[in-house]
């Protein structure tokens, strides 16, 4: 049962590389057939990322669906299992790889709207998004690395070539920090696989490794900071989080909603695959920092939000805001807590692809996204503003939509470890709700600038994209025990995790 | 049925479901369907308090709950708990949410978004049965919240006009401020106790479970929370604000229901604030506060629903100085009749604006009891309530409050609160007076004013006759004949009941608060005379203003907002930009283009150099290797 | 038998020649010549130490004889482009092929 599922997980990351691979030899000028493809594709892969999290038993073992291929042995330095493709998922990447189909899939839809080369832009989206699928499900730090630039790469093409406002300068930004980080993590791999002595890549053989003292307490607080600042740069981690609002500043629609939705959790996830679980006595040493930065990541870009001008630099900055409680969340090394920040990486993947979404549909029509331009645009476009209303108020931590349901967990395992950073995390929401209902005011609501009288409301395929997105966001809201079942095993194993 | 409660939140949930999918679709656009929904509710709310008085005493508080989610040793339970304070709120919401969505059917005809509005009337409805049925503090912060929500978008009906979306963003931001303190007082709770249910944390907390000096910080924060949502000084900026919403729902949400949520709060929770220290003393500080000042801004507000609004902060008050001195019956019982009789006044404004073609300023109002007869009669009897005459609904629980400050907290807060009651009288009696009374101010307004239909008189004659017999409940027969066994005060307790007596004095003096403020209103006003008011207001004009203006809190506020909050705001994305971004980041990625600018001179392109420089590579190593070597 | 010395002082002369010729001259010609000369240096050598340290291991011929064929291929490119230069520039002086530079 294991093994068959396992190639499920198989199927679903070779599956987009497949559809690369397909559309190379689809003519250019077809784009309804690289549309249909590429949604039907979209489509299988909700499904798959849907049976994983649901067939992810939530009282069975932590690491579910293996499967290991190996790939390398007995060569140089490796010794057995060296380099092995060696797939499976834990409660965490269950719930992530929901998350990944979810949101590739509306991006799928969105990108619909595409005229320039669509079908180059589907290859490399299929690209990146096997990269996700591989980085959540491996569990070998070769391949583990490999998924993870296989995902990051990509990126700089779909901005540069498809991007907005100052696309070559946010793509090269972006590019050039996500792969500084990179180096951060090889050396930390290296590092790490010499220092163990074991001759493998294998991930699992290494936690165990960091658990019982082949890496000693010193090796390990040296390392960590280089796999928690990588990584950290990929998850928005301050300072390092410029590329953030740039990014999506010039990324087009579905980028960043994948970006933002996706991407910045590879980030987070890495601190925990390889900060928490190989090293438990470094990150144990560094959390407080992580602390500290997240809560001023966490404060810094929620007030940073009140003052922007542009629609995407306000979900710029909140991003930095929410992955600044996914950070707190880890740092906190309590049961609730690091349970909360992996529904976070979910809640805010959902809600933040939404909210690009929206701003796309809204800037395709409008060029314009100063908000000081707009006014009383419920009146034409009421859907948009109900979705955008509905995701605003999941950013603002409302009871009923995910967002409470992750920050709530958050709050409680800061409360319990650091109460202070708890009460500051608590005033970013606060603010949050300022910043949200200040754009609600001035955009949404007022009366209607005659200049947006002929602005089209969401269209079929965008409000099918929305609604499931929404979806998402009230059954984590609404319905706990499904999403936290699923963590507790998972999050309560964690090497150093209290209770 | 009673252990089944939650289906009073259940169906105006599902109802708020199936208006806001297909209310725009359905014949009249579904506003038969809420006031079926309410008049349901109304109906359930009978099937559950005889259920609860036939358990019997022992039975209560009457439990049920599931477990919601848990992760290792974090286990979380939802679930409802019915006590006589339960019952209590249940009896209030479920009759004025009638009332309301009865006279919204005549007050929204034709207004935009009719649906829309009915639909999240319901949902206000089931988020405020939610939050007193909840059995834990958190599920009380989720309909919090969502009572919060729905009163933001109630608020913000009219979002055309920006002074209503103004109020709305004012609403929830300055209620969020609170519940920022409410939500770290619940974990800190869970923190020091381990669960969220409220009787568990009571029991725990009586057992000396959290030191004293954190139980006081704790309720303090908890006590945020109860200030934002009653409104209470300094976070009572909202709430006048808050009248740009539909009228029924500031009968509703803004006077009945919604704003006594932190009342409720602060009576649930009582047993936990006596022994935390000087915790209620603080309750009773914010109420005293909170009632005089309200009242005396009332003085000057000329628009009849921000009178009502201040008048609704200011009897707040009078229910947080009921609690503070620990008198849990006296402050519920305010609570109770003040529903009724505030939520009548606020259908009566609700009235006149419809009478008078959406004319609210005092200064063209007047005279408007010829025209207006019924509305005017039952506003006369929500206004004597108000004021506290004998023997209106009003009258007893304030007479309770006296009884209660003068018992618990001694003279300087009786005397305080007298005064307080003297304001209520007076501006009540010049609210009435300047809007029904003397002549008509603009002869316009007053020709075309006309009685609205009965669709919205019925609610209004309804809510008059309880606020007369509402007091009454607080009598040991009527109580026992009409659901509160053994008078309202026996009914609801939580260490001894408190038992009631007609204090003869008290009602005296009562009596006596009630006329000099009324005959000092009357004094000033009778006739539709303004001039007596006019020389005070002359004779120390900054006075004046600064009580017209609210004694410049809402100037304080926006003043911090603009430039200490906003002005902190644009510091960040200045440092974020210049520092971060520009210095930092493309900093380094000009440093290292410079690095290439200044390298690339080695790189001649003339072979000989390489050359050179290999042969001087080489030389360099074998000299190197030697000296290491040896 | 000759000494091993004389062998290794003699391929010392050889390269120092070779590197003198490569560094100072600016015929292209005569700096593809130095080179040889310095290739020669190190196959002297091989053979040298191949001879003397153990006869019976041909490691050092064999190796001599890569750097010969290697030299011959690298002659023939080299050659190729310094024609190709004469012919665009009417000249073989290394120093005015300087183009591949910033």
């Amino acid at each position: 049962m294991d093994e068959a599922q396992g190639y499920v997980l198989l199927t679903a990351l070779a599956l987009p590389l497949l559809a690369a691979l397909a559309l190379l030899f689809l003519p250019g000028e077809r784009k309804m057939a690289a549309r249909y493809f590429s949604a039907v594709i979209g489509a299988i892969l909700l499904g798959l990322s849907v049976y994983v999290f649901l067939a992810y038993q939530a009282s069975g073992d932590i690491l579910q669906m293996r499967l290991q291929w190996p790939w390398i042995e007995h060569v140089g330095f490796l010794g057995a299992n060296g380099i092995s493709l060696h797939l499976g998922v834990d409660g965490i990447s269950a719930l992530l790889t929901l998350l990944t189909g979810v949101v590739a899939f509306a991006g799928t839809l969105i990108a619909w709207k595409l005229e320039y080369r669509a079908k180059d832009f589907f290859i490399l989206f299929w690209v990146l998004i096997a990269g996700v699928y591989g980085t959540f499900f491996s569990l070998d730090l070769f391949f583990f690395f490999f998924f993870y630039e296989l995902a990051v790469v990509p990126l700089y093409l779909l901005i540069g070539i498809w991007g907005s406002t100052r696309k070559e300068y946010g793509a090269m930004k972006l590019t050039l920090m996500l792969v500084g980080g990179s180096v951060g993590i090889w050396i930390g791999i290296f590092a790490v696989v010499h220092e163990a002595g074991l001759g493998t890549f294998d991930l699992p053989t290494l936690w165990e490794a960091g658990r019982n003292g082949a890496l000693s307490p010193e090796f390990q607080k040296i390392i960590f900071p280089f796999f928690a600042v990588g990584c950290g740069v990929l998850a928005g981690l301050w300072p390092l989080h410029t590329w953030s609002p740039d990014g999506h500043m010039s990324a087009p629609t579905s980028v960043s909603m994948v970006h933002a939705g996706v991407l910045m959790k590879l980030g987070a996830f890495g601190i925990i695959r390889l900060g928490i679980q190989i090293l438990p006595e470094g990150a144990e040493f560094w959390m407080p920092a992580l602390l500290v930065l997240g809560t001023i990541g966490a404060l810094y870009g929620a007030i940073a939000a009140l003052t922007q001008r542009d629609f995407k630099l306000i979900s710029g900055y909140s991003s930095v805001s929410h992955m600044g409680y996914v950070l707190i969340g880890l740092a906190t090394l309590h049961e609730v807590g690091v349970s909360g920040a992996a529904l976070q990486m979910f809640s805010h993947g959902v809600m933040t692809a939404l909210v690009f979404l929206l701003i796309g549909a809204l800037y395709d029509q409008a060029h314009t996204r100063d908000l000081s331009d707009f006014g009383g645009i419920a009146k034409v476009m009421p859907l948009w503003v109900i979705a955008y209303v509905v995701a605003g108020l999941a950013n603002v931590g409302l009871p009923g939509l995910s967002g409470f349901t992750a920050e709530f967990h958050i709050f409680v395992g800061a409360f319990k470890t650091y109460p202070v950073f708890g009460g500051l995390a608590i005033l970013a929401a606060a603010i949050a709700a300022a910043y949200m209902l200040r754009m609600f005011g001035v955009v949404f609501f007022g009366p209607l600038n005659p200049r947006w009288r002929d602005l089209k409301d969401l269209s079929p395929i965008e409000t099918v994209s929305a609604a499931l997105l929404i979806l998402s966001m009230l059954a984590m809201g609404l319905w706990w025990s499904p999403f936290t079942d699923r963590l507790a095993n998972t999050v309560v194993n964690l090497p150093g995790v209290t209770s | 049925m009673a252990e089944h409660a939650w289906i009073l939140a259940a169906v105006p949930g599902i109802a708020f479901i199936a208006m806001a999918a297909a209310g725009r679709k359905l014949p009249r656009q579904g506003d038969w369907l809420a006031v079926l929904c309410a008049t349901a509710v109304f109906a359930l709310f009978f099937a559950v308090l005889a259920s609860f008085l036939g358990l019997g005493e022992n039975a209560w508080p009457v439990l049920n709950s599931i477990e919601w989610t848990a992760i290792g040793d974090f286990h979380l339970n939802m679930g409802i708990a019915v006590d006589p304070i339960t019952i209590v709120m249940l009896a209030v919401i479920t009759t004025v949410a009638l009332m309301v969505n009865v006279f919204s059917v005549g007050y929204m005809k034709g207004e935009p978004r009719y649906w829309w509005y009915f639909a999240v009337l319901q949902l206000f409805v089931a988020s405020m049965l939610m939050l007193v049925l909840a059995d834990n503090l958190l599920l009380l912060y989720v309909a919090w919240e969502l009572v919060g929500l729905s009163s933001f978008l109630l608020i913000g009906h009219y979002w055309e006009r920006r002074s209503a979306v103004e109020a709305a963003k004012k609403a929830f931001i300055t209620t969020r401020v609170g519940d920022v303190g409410l939500l770290i007082g619940i974990i800190l709770f869970w923190d020091a106790t381990g669960t969220f249910n409220i009787l568990e944390i009571i029991h725990y907390v009586e057992a000396g479970a959290i030191g004293d000096t954190r139980l006081f910080v704790t309720m303090m924060f908890i006590l945020l929370g109860a200030m934002g949502k009653s409104a209470q000084l300094p976070f009572h900026v909202w709430l006048p604000d808050a009248m740009e919403g539909p009228t029924p729902v500031s009968a509703l949400i803004h006077a009945a229901t919604m704003v006594v949520a932190g009342v409720y709060l602060v009576a649930r929770l009582l047993p936990v604030f006596e022994l935390a220290g000087d915790a209620l003393l603080v309750v009773t500080m914010v109420g005293l506060f909170t009632a005089l000042f309200s009242g005396v801004v009332a003085f000057a507000q000329t628009d009849i629903k921000k009178v009502l609004a201040y008048s609704t902060v200011s009897q707040l008050g009078f229910m947080f100085v009921a609690l503070g001195a620990g008198f849990v019956g006296a402050g519920m019982f305010h609570l109770f009749t003040h529903a009724f009789f505030k939520a009548l006044l606020f259908l009566g404004a609700g009235a006149v604006i419809i009478g008078a073609h959406h004319h609210q300023e005092m200064g063209q109002l007047g005279g408007l009891w010829r025209k207006m007869p019924i509305t005017a009669a039952t506003f006369l009897i929500g206004s004597l309530a108000l004021a506290g005459l004998f023997p209106l609904a009003g009258f007893w629980s304030k007479d309770e409050i006296l009884h209660a400050v003068d018992y618990g907290r001694g003279s300087w807060a009786f005397l305080l609160i007298s005064l307080a009651a003297i304001m209520t009288a007076f501006y009540t009696a010049r609210l009435f007076i300047r809007t029904f009374l003397g002549k008509p101010q603009d002869a316009e307004v007053a020709s075309h004013a006309s009685e609205p239909g009965f669709i919205m008189t019925g609610p209004l004659v309804f809510l008059a006759f309880l606020s007369i017999v509402a007091g009454f409940f607080i009598f040991g027969g009527f109580g026992s004949a009409f659901g509160f066994p053994g008078g309202f005060s026996e009914f609801v307790f939580l260490h001894h009941p408190e038992v009631f007596h007609v204090d003869w004095g008290l009602v005296g003096l009562s009596t006596a608060l009630f006329v000099i403020g009324t005959f000092g209103g009357a004094w000033f006003y009778w006739n539709g005379r303004l001039d007596r008011a006019t020389v005070i207001a002359e004779w120390q004009p900054k006075v004046y203003e600064m009580v017209q203006r609210k004694f410049y809190f809402d100037d304080l506020y926006q003043f911090f907002i603009d430039r200490v909050v906003l002005g902190f705001s644009y510091l960040v994305s200045w440092f974020d930009r210049f520092a971060v971004n520009d210095t930092g980041v493309d900093g380094s990625a000009t440093l290292t283009g410079y690095a290439g600018f200044l390298l690339k001179h080695l790189q001649t392109g003339r072979v000989p150099n390489y050359a050179m420089a290999i042969a001087a590579g080489v030389v360099a190593l074998t000299l190197i290797s030697l000296a290491v070597g040896s | 038998m000759v000494p091993m010395e004389n062998y290794l002082v003699l391929s010392g002369i050889l390269f120092s020649l070779g590197v003198y010729g490569v560094l100072a001259r600016r015929n292209a010609v005569l700096v593809l010549m130095s080179v040889e000369l310095m290739l020669n240096a190190v196959s002297l050598n091989f053979v040298a130490f191949a001879a003397y340290l153990d006869p019976s291991k041909a490691t050092g011929i064999v190796f001599a004889v890569f750097v010969i064929a290697v030299a011959a291929a690298e002659v023939g490119l080299a050659l190729a482009i310094v024609i190709r230069l004469f012919r665009n520039r009417s000249t073989a002086n290394v120093d005015e092929a300087a183009t591949m530079r910033w």
